[in-house]
């Protein structure tokens, strides 16, 4: 039996019906993995996964999600499994602890069957900045995936694994999942802990979701979102069951179209997507609203002076002293910093801390951090505003379809202008989404749907409803023919 | 030409909590290298900071202490800059929105008063230890106390000498032991100071150019350390040559300051707010509780002895000026012990011997306990004062009970008047031609009487009794 | 952005850039820095800065042990170590 493109619900009845044993599906993964050439893995636990497999397999283990392999982006810290975050300053980190969301997804009864490429310290739209290699995306094998999760996004599009973690600082899961033609979710702000999480810009960081639909998602979204004593700003609300409202009807429902997202410059086959998804909605129940965010163009240079700077002093600590690479033949004690670090870290990440270090230094910090800071509360008020008015926004996910590797990657700011629709939300700390809604000359595009703040439910209700109605997301890079 | 020094300083003390200011390793002191060390405080990939509760109370209860503004919404910053003993690379700490803001410490020197006014005291963490000594060519990191909590106690440039520095630091040191919110210990670096001095000349309104001497952590450094960089000063600038802004480090063995040869100069803090830390709000529900809980201070506490207690005011001073010495003092007096006799008797032979020996009460061996039976032995009669001073130099060495003391040595004193009317008699017996003389009108020679009989009585009769009773035998 | 900026802020950071990447990355970081300057037309008088989305408080810990020693594990993992301590090359105060 191929368990390939399988999803998430569809395995977890074959292995309760017995149809399969976890070890058969893990070692079939493995397989699977072996021949992919999409170099989706940076690490893998074979040896541990096996075991845990067959652990399930004799009763020995339980939970919503037992049995079920499944993988982790290498930006989370897994205990005696090397975690790199792409980068060859923690090439051989192996961590003494997990993170949070791990250990989530391992008490529910998941095996980890590796850990996931991804662009640098997940600096990146395309995950070519990763030191372990570019991932190539599943529908074309010259295209990049999107980033930085690239490596989740394609294991899940190629049908490696049926749900891989991702992360999204600034679109980070969304992007991805629609380059690669499958779902992926950012809760809110806080709801996922960021306990060993590596850090890229911490009031944006979080962690979500890849699958191949939104009911997926949802399930494990129910494991990966916790209130965490260790991260202090993790939301204590109360556990929520995000399965719960997924079939709830969308009539009288309303979406907002947000003004100032320009589609009109975007390929006709984006703006047509779009269309015909406005089209599919209206015929659930759906009414359209647009809405006015005259801040939200700010977003991207907003992002890249908050981004930066969290980012210049979250990676001061890879500095060669206590883990992680240190150059050798170093004379001093400021040469073992400087060369460990410009040896370990690739370029993208040290514009980036460059950047951060410029905006924060001495006499520049009113004019970019403060006023970064202040035009991110202007992004947040003009969400508030929106959602007192609306129930979920609609927008693109990217501005487009994949693109070959190598063709950004000489322009930084071209390349940051692919996180346009996405940068907002992280900048807010609303959930979003993006399922895949069309083809782009036989490549996948996505849609985005923003909720308010701790209505992950609502978007999920959305898309589920959505991918109930369309096969979108049901398609495969084998699929053949997509136009 | 008459120079005017101004000093400002700003004294580190580590806040005596248990845990660290984000994380739950140990705090304690002297503990093997590298073994209190938390992911946190190693600053490992992805692991975060959550804040101290009692490090906040005990930076609010001095900031009570000085009659500062405490802000009930404090945030935390980070300033960046790499040393290996700094693993994170960036020092969590209170730059924008600290928890204390300003209020006053008197000091007293020479019999006056000043008062010195606190700009900020604010939270941080302290960094880790690097030890230079270990090998030849290479530096060692022990992150034991990296993450300890700090409170940073800033005063305004309002101190005008080495003196003055002095007495603050200790007036600072008496009010955070007496606190609880700092063990005082400078020589473990508990509390420790950097100076800023300059000078400028008498009159002139502008500040002069400012060095920072790092780190001192005695009170007789901080004395030689600003004299000789005062001194220094005003060599440099009387030669016509400028002072330099920079940070120095005081040399205890040739007793001078040097500037530091690390790179510090060239730093840019890059201060910004710690995402990982959101405000922490201290309701007023908090605020009472610390206000409740608030310890009485030496002033308060010297007034009530000397109302309540009837105590000498000299006395309730010294008593009441150390924490350790006061808890010991209250916890000794009771209903059946005479306050007047314990802080006599504190302030007298127990000052001298803890002088002797340099240590603190709490580090004697004599008990609470144990003094408030010496105490009750003297109130009810069965031994003098001055067989108690012989009693507390036993205990002082063998920490021996003093019941088991008296009654051992025999030291009980003797009530029975016919004992001592005995001795008397006989003492008067041998002794005529003082009789006679003592009768002619030497007045003085009764002392003599007195002092034969204790002398025969090894001391232990009864004081009044023998002089009631050589009263009537002489009359 | 010129190339003393850089060399200052690269400093700050710790990181030397490559001979033949240096006049490429110092470009980009101008096209950046140039791209964000756009925040500096926006009137942000009377907005508060807002430096974490959800606009929470705090949790405060308990004042409680509870960390376990990991000495052999860190020193283990570290580039240097001997058996208490971190190495790094000496250090002038």
């Amino acid at each position: 039996m191929s368990i390939k493109y399988k999803t998430l619900s569809e395995l977890k009845e074959l292995l309760e019906k017995k149809d399969i044993s976890s070890f058969e599906l893990v070692e079939e993964t493995f397989k699977n993995i072996s021949s992919s050439k999409t170099n989706s893995f940076i690490t893998l636990n074979e040896e541990v996964a096996l075991t845990k497999a067959k652990e399930f397999d004799q009763g020995e283990c339980e939970g919503d999600l037992a049995g079920l392999p499944i993988a982790q982006k290498d930006l989370f810290c897994t205990k005696n499994l090397r975690t790199t975050c792409g980068s060859r300053i923690l090439e051989n980190f192996i961590p003494p602890y997990n993170a949070t969301v791990v250990e989530n997804l391992s008490k529910a009864g998941s095996i980890c069957v590796g850990k996931t490429n991804m662009d640098e310290f997940a600096m990146g739209s395309s995950n070519e900045t990763s030191y372990f290699g570019a991932v190539k995306n599943p529908w074309d094998l010259e295209r990049v995936p999107g980033g930085s999760s690239g490596g989740s996004a394609a294991a899940v599009a190629e049908g490696l694994v049926c749900a891989a973690t991702g992360t999204d600082t600034g679109g980070s899961i969304r992007q991805p999942a629609a380059l690669c033609g499958i779902t992926g979710i950012k809760p809110t702000y806080g709801r996922a802990s960021r306990w060993g999480m590596i850090a890229f810009a911490s009031s944006l960081d979080q962690a979500g979701a890849f699958a191949r639909n939104a009911e997926d998602c949802a399930l494990l979204l129910n494991h990966i979102c916790s209130h965490d004593e260790k991260d202090s700003t993790s939301l204590s609300n109360d556990k929520e069951n995000y399965l719960e409202n997924i079939n709830n009807d969308l009539k009288g429902k309303k979406i907002g179209i947000v003004k100032e997202f320009d589609i009109s410059n975007l390929s006709k086959e984006v703006q047509d997507s779009f269309e015909q998804s406005k089209k599919i909605f209206e015929s659930l129940g759906a009414n359209f609203v647009e809405v006015s965010m005259p801040n939200i163009k700010l977003s991207v240079p907003t992002y890249y002076v908050v981004a930066p700077a969290e980012c210049s002093s979250n990676l001061s600590r890879f500095d060669g002293v206590k883990y992680g690479y240190r150059a050798e033949n170093v004379n001093d004690l400021e040469d073992l910093y400087i060369k460990s670090r410009s040896e370990g870290f690739g370029d993208e990440v040290k514009r980036r801390i460059l950047i951060g270090t410029y905006v924060l230094s001495a006499g520049f910090y009113d004019a970019y951090y403060k006023k970064a800071q202040q035009s991110r509360r202007m992004i947040k008020n003009d969400f508030v505003k929106a959602f007192s008015e609306v129930d979920v926004i609609m927008s693109p996910s990217s501005p487009s379809s994949a693109f070959k590797i190598g063709s950004k990657t000489e322009d930084p700011i071209e390349m940051y202008l692919e996180d346009l629709f996405t940068i907002s939300s992280n900048l807010a700390g609303v959930p979003a989404m993006s399922i895949p809604h069309g083809f782009s000359k036989n490549l996948p595009i996505g849609l985005q749907l923003i909720g308010n703040y701790l209505e992950e439910s609502e978007i999920l209700n959305f898309a589920h409803q959505y991918q109930k109605n369309t096969d979108w997301h049901i398609r495969n890079p084998d699929f053949g023919d997509n136009s | 030409m008459s120079w005017e020094t101004v000093i400002g300083l700003e004294v580190h003390a580590q806040l005596s909590t248990s845990t660290k200011l984000f994380s739950s390793a140990s705090t304690k002191f002297g503990s093997e290298p590298n073994t209190q060390v938390d992911l946190v405080d190693l600053g490992l990939p992805g692991v975060l900071p959550v804040v101290n509760k009692d490090a906040f109370k005990k930076a609010i209860t001095f900031g009570l202490a000085i009659n500062a503004d405490i802000n009930q919404e404090s945030t935390f910053d980070r300033k960046n800059y790499f040393y290996p003993d700094l693993p994170k690379g960036y020092q969590i700490t209170q730059m924008t929105q600290p928890i204390v803001e300003g209020g006053s410490i008197e000091i007293n020197v020479d019999g006056n008063i000043k008062t010195i006014n606190i700009t900020r005291a604010h939270l941080e963490e302290d960094a880790g230890k690097s030890i230079h000594d270990a090998y030849p060519d290479k530096s060692v990191i022990d992150l034991n106390r990296a993450g300890t909590p700090l409170l940073e106690i800033v005063s305004e440039p309002e101190i005008s000498s080495a003196k003055e520095a002095v007495s603050y630091m200790k007036a600072l040191h008496q009010l955070v032991t007496f606190l609880d919110v700092c063990d005082g210990d400078m020589s473990q670096g508990s509390l420790r100071c950097d100076a800023n001095v300059s000078i400028r000349k008498v009159g002139d309104s502008e500040l002069g150019t400012r060095t920072e001497i790092k780190n001192i952590n005695s009170f007789k450094f901080i004395e030689k350390a600003i004299n000789f960089e005062i001194k220094r000063q005003i060599k440099v600038l009387e030669n016509g040559d400028k002072v330099i802004q920079e940070t120095r480090l005081y040399d205890s063995l040739k007793d001078e300051t040097r500037p530091m040869r690390s790179k510090e100069f060239a730093n840019d803090y890059r201060y910004f707010p710690d995402p990982d830390l959101l405000p922490v709000i201290i309701s007023d529900d908090e605020m009472d509780e610390i206000k409740d809980s608030f310890p009485e201070l030496p002033n308060e506490k010297s007034k009530r002895y000397i109302s309540e207690l009837k105590i000498d005011e000299n006395e309730a001073q010294i008593v009441s000026s150390s924490r350790e010495l006061s808890i010991f003092f209250e916890l000794a007096v009771d209903s059946e012990s005479d306050p007047k006799l314990a802080a006599n008797l504190l302030v007298g032979e127990i000052g001298s011997l803890l002088n002797k020996d340099n240590i603190k009460i709490n580090e004697s061996n004599l008990s609470s306990d144990n003094f408030n039976t010496l105490l009750k032995r003297i109130s009810d009669g069965t031994i003098s004062k001055k067989i108690a001073k012989t009693v507390l130099a036993d205990i002082w060495d063998s920490g021996k009970d003093a019941d088991e003391i008296i009654k051992n040595q025999g030291l009980v004193q003797i009530q029975d008047e016919s004992i001592i009317q005995d001795v008397a008699q006989k003492i008067l017996e041998a002794n005529p031609d003082q009789v006679a003389a003592f009768k002619g009108g030497k007045d003085k020679l009764f002392g003599f009487f007195v002092g034969q009989v204790m002398k025969e009585t090894q001391g232990k009769a009864n004081p009044k009794s023998v002089n009631d009773i050589l009263k009537k035998l002489l009359s | 952005m010129d190339n003393k900026t850089v060399e200052t802020i690269s400093y700050l950071a710790r990181l030397k850039l490559d001979k033949d990447k240096k006049d490429k990355i110092t470009k980009d970081l101008e096209n950046i820095i140039n791209f964000v300057d756009e925040l500096q037309d926006i009137n942000t008088d009377d907005v508060t800065p807002l430096a974490n989305p959800l606009e929470k408080t705090a949790p405060k810990r308990k004042d409680f042990v509870n960390s376990k020693d990991r000495k052999e594990v860190f020193l283990e993992n570290s580039p240097q170590s001997d058996q208490d301590y971190f190495i790094v090359p000496k250090v002038v105060e």
